[in-house]
């Protein structure tokens, strides 16, 4: 029935017509064309775009079929071609956001569900078994106990402030663990913050060190912690990140307790530590509920300890200054890593 | 034969299918199939033996089926595997 229509790329930063046109499409959809798209499959049907999806970063989104398209199974297509574009471009495992009334449709092109906001938003993803081996993985990290515990850090370094928050929180339970965000969106990358997290806690009993995953605070369950500069962090949505903590990652590893610090900075953190108490905690939804604990700040001189005043002296290479905020093994990471950088920095200025 | 990088084969259409080959430590296959009650176990009789066949030992193979005829099963995981095995020695008389 679509023997008619040729499925094609579209770059949307080279081909501003067809853009254009795919804008118009979604438009007409209730949708808008996001900017981090990086590439549109279309079907065309002679001239004009008939279908549309678009690939950013391992998610899928913009997914949109003309009206009178419709029921002739072009999602299909279109979809089998966006799947097999991101596997060219090494990006196999794919999330897709939609509204929980659409999932059927994604759901005949292979997507699976993973979690839903009732009426707002449902999280898929392109395996069928993604998640669940997943869960099998963590669960060989399984520990016994009546309170197991877990901190996601982003660790962008490692500083006194988590090193107190993990400390505070084992001594409210049998065993922590600890997660730290994968995502490499930042100056340091995650191998080095990994690093250092690993060596800041090595030796400390009842700990597990895990690396992070895509299902948690990734681009694909959190988009909006990468970007902070976006004001409306009250639309944001926390709430499929957690579900999925509550949902799987908690039972997998037995967790009952979640700690986090206080955050007086940054607004999207303080948003979601807020929204971890609705999610986790609350009866109505859907899994065990978590007990979520905050842990003030730890205060060096007055001030909360702050990765991000870490990344400013870091910037300005003062590692005197950094000395009274991170423990030794990641002020001697950040100087084998940074130290030569600043110093070169200092001296192109000089000259 | 093992299985070294991701690769994929066929389509989600109907009485098509689609396979997803991954690098993996044993060999494990999964089965999705819309049909999965009427003829999962002949599905898998069918994906069993073309992997013996080819002599596949590693990888993990995900297939979603949407009714597709035991010659496309063959067809689609062969292709899959000899995507994902970058294979260039290959017996097809064997097949």
């Amino acid at each position: 029935m679509n023997d008619d229509v040729n499925i094609e790329t579209l770059n949307p930063r080279e081909d501003k017509r067809g853009t254009a046109e795919v804008k118009r499409l979604l438009g007409a959809n209730g949708l808008e064309a996001e900017a981090d798209v990086q590439v549109f499959v279309v079907a065309r049907d002679r001239k004009k775009i008939v279908g549309c999806a678009g690939l950013a970063e391992g998610v899928v989104k913009c997914v949109a079929i003309a009206k009178e398209r419709r029921g002739s199974s072009l999602a299909v297509r279109l979809m089998d071609e966006v799947q097999r574009l991101a596997l060219n471009r090494g990006q196999s495992h794919l999330f897709l956001y939609t509204q929980p009334k659409r999932a059927p449709l994604f759901a005949g092109c292979g997507f699976h569900r993973i979690v839903e906001v009732p009426d707002q938003v449902c999280l898929m993803e392109n395996s069928p078994v993604g998640i669940s081996e997943y869960c099998e993985s963590l669960q060989a990290f399984r520990q016994e106990g009546q309170r197991i515990g877990c901190v996601v850090l982003n660790a962008n370094p490692f500083t006194l402030g988590h090193l107190y928050l993990v400390r505070q929180a084992l001594r409210e339970c049998d065993w922590l663990h600890v997660f730290v965000v994968a995502e490499d969106a930042s100056k340091i990358r995650y191998a080095d913050r990994l690093d250092m997290v690993r060596a800041g806690l090595a030796g400390m009993d009842r700990v597990t060190v895990h690396s992070g995953s895509r299902y948690l605070i990734s681009k694909a369950t959190f988009p909006t912690y990468f970007i902070k500069e976006m004001r409306e962090v009250e639309t944001c949505s926390t709430a499929i990140d957690l579900l999925i903590f509550r949902r799987y990652i908690a039972p997998a590893l037995g967790v009952t307790h979640r700690f986090i610090g206080t955050e007086p900075f940054c607004r999207v953190t303080r948003k979601y530590n807020e929204d971890m108490f609705k999610w986790l905690e609350s009866a109505s939804v859907e899994g065990e509920p978590i007990r979520v604990v905050e842990i003030p700040r730890l205060e060096v001189e007055g001030r909360a300890v702050s990765a991000s005043e870490v990344r400013r002296l870091l910037t300005k290479g003062d590692f005197a200054a950094m000395a009274a905020l991170v423990p030794p093994t990641t002020l001697s990471r950040l100087r084998a890593l940074y130290a030569y950088r600043t110093q070169l920095k200092a001296g192109h200025r000089a000259a | 034969m093992k299985i070294t990088k991701e690769a994929m084969c066929g389509t989600l259409e109907s009485n098509d299918l689609l396979v997803k080959v991954v690098p993996f430590g044993g060999l494990q296959v999964s089965i999705y199939s819309e049909v999965m009650r009427q003829f999962g176990a002949r599905i898998r009789e069918v994906v069993d033996e073309t992997l013996k066949q080819m002599g596949v030992t590693q990888g993990k193979i995900v297939i979603e089926d949407k009714g597709a005829l035991d010659c496309a099963i063959r067809a689609r995981v062969e292709a899959a595997v000899l995507r994902g095995a970058e294979c260039e020695d290959l017996d097809w008389r064997a097949l």
